[in-house]
């Protein structure tokens, strides 16, 4: 008898504390932020940077530049979703 | 008042060595980077000498940090990734200690240097990479194709993936690395406000600095648990390929 009650006490204190674990991960939006600003810039960095040198060695300044800023914003704005869909998930 | 970047200077100590074009000379850095090496080992050396079934307070200490990091890779990336426990572990205690070593008073923080993150950082997209090609061989670039896109979207898609994965090393350091010399940097502007407006007005920023000081406490100890998932869930990409 007394087993049993020790048994259903923590389950509730198990269960107490996923909760609490489950508020505690959604409770930085700074963090949150901060993720995924850096996430888009690292990616239009990352381009252009591609870009820049694809024109230095093909000598068409200023074309890739231009073209692989636009496809690192893209891929920034994929990254973003998919982390905020991780968010979500969690 | 002193300059707030002042703390981030990397100032060699002892002789000047020097291999070719490379100045390896042992600098505030690399003397840092041994303290915290040589803490989270003596810890760990200590806590698990005694191995009583009843832990005391430092075998528990090490216990939680093994248990949170098993925790941590068995669900974000599997079993599968139980292998690449230690290194995880490895990588978790060096940011923390980094992190919270930098926090004591006149000390240096390795992790507010982008080198030392991007360092980290590359050396684990290469490493995570590799493991990808060996354990799926070519199969590993379907990862680049997802599932349900049409032909003719197909070549943008794979030029975007491909830069989005690139993205991951430079967005997991420079994450790190802007966390932590951002906090410094404000905490050090904050107690010079405490300097130049003296007894009458510098109780109001002293007590933001305390505030700060909690805030990056806690930034410090949610930096390297966010470094060590990132890198879970990266691991967790190259074992379990599905898109």
């Amino acid at each position: 008898m007394e087993l049993k009650e020790l048994k259903d006490k923590v389950k509730e204190i198990q269960s107490e504390l996923k909760e609490k674990e489950i508020k505690e991960k959604n409770a930085s939006p700074l963090g949150i932020a901060m993720k995924m600003g850096t996430e888009f810039v690292a990616a239009v960095f990352v381009a252009s940077f591609i870009g820049f040198y694809v024109d230095k060695w093909l000598e068409t300044t200023p074309v890739f530049i231009i073209i692989f800023f636009i496809i690192g914003s893209v891929a920034g704005i994929f990254n973003v979703v998919r982390s905020s869909k991780m968010i979500n998930k969690d | 008042m002193a300059n707030p970047m002042n703390q981030f200077e990397v100032k060699t100590i002892g002789p000047k060595i020097e291999i070719g074009n490379f100045d390896i000379s042992f600098s505030n850095a690399s003397l840092f980077m041994v303290i915290t090496v040589a803490t989270i080992s003596l810890l760990f050396i200590f806590a698990t000498q005694k191995k009583s079934l009843v832990p005391s307070r430092l075998q528990l200490l090490a216990e939680m940090a093994y248990e949170f990091v098993a925790k941590m890779i068995s669900e974000t990336a599997g079993s599968k990734a139980r292998p690449y426990f230690p290194f995880i572990l490895t990588l978790f205690l060096f940011v923390l200690f980094c992190n919270m070593i930098g926090m004591i008073p006149y000390s240096f923080t390795v992790t507010s240097h982008i080198i030392v993150t991007f360092a980290l950082a590359i050396f684990i997209f290469i490493g995570v990479t590799i493991i990808g090609f060996v354990k799926h061989g070519f199969g590993y670039l379907k990862l680049f194709v997802p599932s349900g896109v049409p032909v003719v979207l197909l070549p943008i898609i794979v030029v975007i993936e491909v830069i989005s994965y690139l993205s991951r090393p430079v967005s997991l350091s420079v994450r790190l690395f802007a966390n932590m010399m951002a906090g410094h940097t404000m905490m050090k502007v904050f107690g010079g406000f405490v300097i130049s407006l003296g007894l009458v007005g510098g109780w109001l920023p002293l007590g933001f600095s305390v505030a700060l000081t909690g805030l990056e406490i806690l930034v410090a100890f949610l930096q390297a648990y966010v470094f060590a998932i990132l890198t879970c869930i990266y691991l967790n990409d190259a074992l379990n390929l599905h898109h």
